[in-house]
């Protein structure tokens, strides 16, 4: 705009306001209004009428922006009432006029002690009012000040209990809010203001939200967002209601209108106890609950509110479990792992340390849903439900191991399967509803129960009977005489039907405890290979053998879990890879026990090692380093974990090989040779802890340190003083030298460069 | 506002001394003398309290010095109001650590005290109170304006001065107090439309 037009807008502006003039030019119809509303905000106060419906006026004891509430005297019975009276300007639009007087007639229907009850309806020729009852009292927050959380969560149950009966009368409260709750001295809450002012807000919200009667800190997300309501609104607002109760400050805050609008929309509350430290966690729990954005989040009614409420009072365990938890470590967890990023890349943290943490945290995020978290507690269903799931897994296996002369044939098969499809049946159920946490106790026990009812099956029905290799004595269940048997092949396959129903369920319910249940089953079906291989024969004659075949199921393991993570499903790898590490361990150490081959090998390339299994492990300890080597090649967390557990073992594999092998020396030597190396690499492996902070490689390193200054003491220094005064020594020196580290470091570095400088 | 007297006649009512009269006068005056003087406190807050003990405070000197004033204009009741009420402010900030207050002077009619001043805001403690919410919004955006919109439009709509009377008391010509009086509605209007989006 051009500053001659501006003037020239703000001189005939300047004009109307010294009522010089009173012609609008109507660009400045949005100006005069603006001013005329700050007109309308600071005019008095209209005088009082004299009488309404007979009563006489004597005061004023409230206003709002949609009427007032007077003061009157009922004569004729000699008591006090309230008169809630429409603001003039309202009164002369028909239909808010209508609305008013439905809504009295609404409330005039509900006849509950903690809402206040309506007298009469104003008479057609006066003014718009109706008549109620008086209520001598506080609002709520000054009610509530000096009050207990005890006895602060018996008066919110009271006022949700009341929010419900009129939800059921069909009437959404929708401006619940301290001020209008009104407490006597008994500390009975009585609710104002029903329906009335909330809808007439309603119909005026829409016209301009800046007009709202009353304050909006108490509004739902979806009367902010100006979308239907149902008795959840009054519920999200009972929760706010509940956390100024508890705070001292309603949740969300705004410097303007439409932000704290926005904030209800979108922001978190801070958690009570933040705000007031001594905030029970259960109510705490009920509030945050209560204040779910997604009214599905909420309790259902008021109803469940209250009866929560009175489960905190009675001392037991409340049910509210609120999401905002989760959603509150998901996204500090986010920041925080950033942090540490630039941690560990500014070494405050070490790689191990990060490693560690981080794996905690994606547990915790894992844990998106409150079910888990319920589903984690040890609560009396929580433990009944798991109970009854391990019972029936032990009941089905008895089934299928002993053979009960009544329950033979078909009717074994049909209570095993009695036992499984129900389950299946409730869980799928139990999901259906939302119920996740019984959903997945049934399901699991379902997983549990599969198997073995297969099992039962292939017995009973006579099929896979065929003995493993022709032998019987190959055949497990051979070698345990008092249960029924069955063949490798039964277990073999029955085993086999598991995977499918645990990889379904994964999918299904998208619980990694059913990865779980499918590695085990894996590795059992791995053992199960084994044995339909002739595994009890080799156990029987060569076990180095049966260690020998476990590495291709190690394998096979350590590369599922990889596949697995590189295809960005760490909740399913994570249970490969320590079966993967725990077949590795078991390999490698009965290989290096037991397989022969190997040893006559070793005797053969090196033949000062006579083949002793000591060297053999010393190599699975060099085995184990590469493996670390080589996990620590690939980016992956979890794999850096696993390489974690095979260094884990180093320094036990090496030391204890190196004490035994001075144990067994053949020559003088050799004895000496075995007796100065374990101390050495003692203390090598004390200083190698430090580079990735392997705290067993200190410790352990401490005790062997310990073991050969010993065994030095009594076969090369019996009886020699020099040893523990040279021990004595050089403890000191070390300390000495570790206390003036910095400065030692310094001179040393000097001494260096001069020594090279000529 | 629909007023059964004008202000002139319930001030010569109160100055033969009608009590009640000079309570109406008051009344007519108390939101926009609280408005100007929570401002006047430098108050950034929407909080009201402070005003509000400001008002009654200069209610009760009003009623102790009401023989002292002349009417002259019919803005001349309000600046009068509005003077008492630098005064009481002056006063609240030097003696903020003790109870001064003319109240221990003046009290409020009562049965002992018959003849003392209409306590409009003892029998209803919320004749101010009925429309604080609607104030306190005003409040918040009249404290978003820049300080030189916001005392224009307090002189121009509170003290309710001419622009002539401001362009002296800010010495400035008539016009440029027009484009700052205008410029600021304009911001005012922006600030409201806004907050009702």
């Amino acid at each position: 705009m051009d500053d001659d037009r501006e003037q020239s807008l703000a001189d005939a502006f300047a004009d109307l306001l010294d009522r010089r003039s009173t012609a609008h030019p109507p660009e400045l119809a949005g100006e005069l209004a603006a001013l005329s509303e700050i007109d309308r905000v600071l005019e008095p106060a209209p005088p009082l009428p004299g009488r309404l419906s007979g009563h006489t006026i004597v005061g004023e004891i409230g206003a709002g922006g949609m009427g007032r509430v007077l003061l009157a005297v009922d004569e004729a019975l000699g008591r006090k009432v309230a008169i809630k009276t429409l603001a003039p300007r309202y009164a002369g639009d028909a239909g808010l006029r209508a609305r008013f007087m439905d809504e009295a007639r609404a409330m005039a229907r509900v006849n509950h002690p903690n809402v206040a009850r309506i007298y009469s309806l104003g008479p057609a020729e006066e003014p718009p009012h109706f008549v109620m009852e008086y209520l001598a009292g506080a609002s709520l927050t000054a009610a509530a000040a000096r009050l207990d959380f005890r006895e602060k969560a018996e008066l919110m149950a009271k006022v949700a209990l009341a929010a419900h009966f009129l939800h059921d009368q069909g009437i959404v409260h929708r401006d619940l809010k301290p001020a209008n709750i009104l407490v006597d001295a008994d500390l009975e809450p009585k609710l104002l203001d029903f329906g009335l002012a909330l809808d007439l807000a309603g119909e005026e919200h829409r016209a301009s939200l800046g007009q709202v009667a009353g304050t909006p800190e108490y509004l739902s997300p979806e009367q902010a967002a100006a979308r239907p309501l149902d008795g959840r609104s009054d519920v999200f607002s009972l929760g706010a209601i509940l956390y100024e109760l508890l705070t001292g400050a309603p949740p969300f805050h705004g410097d303007t209108v439409s932000d704290l609008l926005r904030a209800i929309r979108e922001e978190e509350p801070a958690l009570p106890r933040r705000r007031a430290p001594g905030v029970p966690r259960d109510l705490q729990n009920i509030c945050l609950k209560a204040l779910e954005k997604d009214p599905a989040g909420r309790y259902a009614s008021a109803r469940e509110m209250a009866d929560d409420l009175r489960r905190f009072l009675a001392g037991e365990t409340v049910l509210a479990e609120p999401a905002a938890y989760a959603r509150l470590i998901a996204g500090k967890v986010g920041q925080h792992l950033r942090d540490l990023e630039s941690w560990r890349h500014d070494q405050v943290v070490s790689e191990a340390e990060y490693d560690g943490i981080r794996k905690r945290y994606e547990r915790l995020i894992e844990r998106e849903d409150a079910w888990i978290m319920e589903a984690r507690r040890l609560t009396l269903p929580q433990v009944t439900l798991y109970l009854g799931a391990w019972v029936l897994a032990v009941g089905a296996a008895f089934l299928t191991f002993f053979s009960y002369p009544a329950l033979a044939g078909a009717p074994a098969i049909a209570a095993a399967w009695a036992a499984a499809i129900p389950s299946a049946w409730l869980g799928i159920r139990h999901w259906n509803r939302g119920n996740s946490r019984v959903a997945i106790g049934f399901l699991l026990a379902f997983c549990l129960v599969t198997p073995i009812a297969a099992l039962a099956t292939a017995q009973e029905a006579h099929i896979f009977t065929a003995v493993t290799q022709g032998q019987l004595r190959l055949e497990i269940f051979h070698r345990l005489d008092f249960a029924k048997q069955a063949t490798n092949a039964q277990l073999w396959w029955s085993l086999l039907t598991a995977l499918p129903v645990c990889w379904l369920l994964r999918r299904f319910t998208r619980a990694p405890v059913f990865s779980l249940m499918f590695a085990t089953y894996a590795a059992l079906l791995c053992l199960a290979t084994l044995l339909r291989m002739g595994m009890l024969d080799w156990l029987d004659h060569d076990p180095g053998r049966f260690y020998f075949h476990l590495l291709p199921c190690a394998l096979l393991f350590l590369a599922a879990g990889f596949i697995f993570e590189r295809r960005r499903l760490p909740d399913d790898s994570r249970y490969f890879y320590p079966f993967a590490v725990a077949f590795t361990w078991a390999a490698l150490s009965g290989v290096a026990a037991f397989h022969e081959p190997y040893a006559r090998w070793l005797n053969s390339v090196l033949p000062w090692t006579r083949g002793q299994v000591e060297y053999l492990f010393i190599a699975n300890a060099a085995i184990y380093f590469s493996l670390d080597r080589l996990c620590r090649l690939q980016s992956s967390p979890q794999l850096r974990l696993v390489g974690h557990a095979f260094r884990f073992v180093i320094p036990g594999h090496v030391m204890t090989s190196l004490f035994l092998l001075g144990l067994d020396a053949q020559s003088h030597a050799e004895a000496r040779a075995f007796e100065w190396t374990l101390p050495a690499v003692a203390c090598v492996f004390v200083f190698a802890s430090i580079p990735r902070q392997m705290k067993n490689f200190f410790a352990s390193g401490l005790l062997f340190l310990a073991i050969g200054a010993y065994r030095l003491q009594q076969q090369v220094f019996p009886g020699r003083a020099f040893w523990p005064v040279a021990l004595l020594a050089a403890g000191l020196a070390l300390m000495l030298i570790a206390g003036n580290y910095a400065p030692l470091k310094v001179t040393l570095a000097r001494s260096l460069k001069k020594f090279r400088l000529p | 506002m629909v007023s059964p007297t004008s202000t002139f006649d319930l001030l010569e009512q109160a100055k033969n001394g009608d009590r009640e009269a000079l309570s109406r006068a008051f009344e007519k005056h108390r939101r926009r003398l609280a408005v100007l003087a929570h401002f006047k406190l430098g108050s950034r807050t929407p909080e009201f309290a402070d005003a509000e003990d400001v008002v009654q405070e200069t209610c009760l000197r009003a009623f102790r010095d009401i023989g002292h004033f002349s009417y002259q204009s019919p803005g001349s009741f309000f600046r009068w109001l509005s003077a008492i009420a630098d005064h009481v402010i002056v006063d609240r900030v030097r003696y903020r650590n003790r109870e001064c207050r003319a109240g221990e002077e003046v009290r409020f009619r009562s049965e002992t005290n018959p003849l003392g001043p209409e306590p409009a805001d003892t029998k209803t403690p919320s004749r101010l109170l009925a429309q604080r919410e609607a104030i306190e919004r005003l409040l918040d955006r009249l404290n978003a304006l820049p300080e030189d919109y916001r005392q224009a439009i307090l002189m121009a709509k509170i003290e309710r001065l001419s622009t002539a009377e401001m362009a002296v008391r800010l010495n400035k010509p008539r016009d440029a107090v027009a484009l700052l009086v205008y410029r600021a509605v304009k911001r005012f209007r922006e600030l409201s439309d806004a907050s009702e989006a």
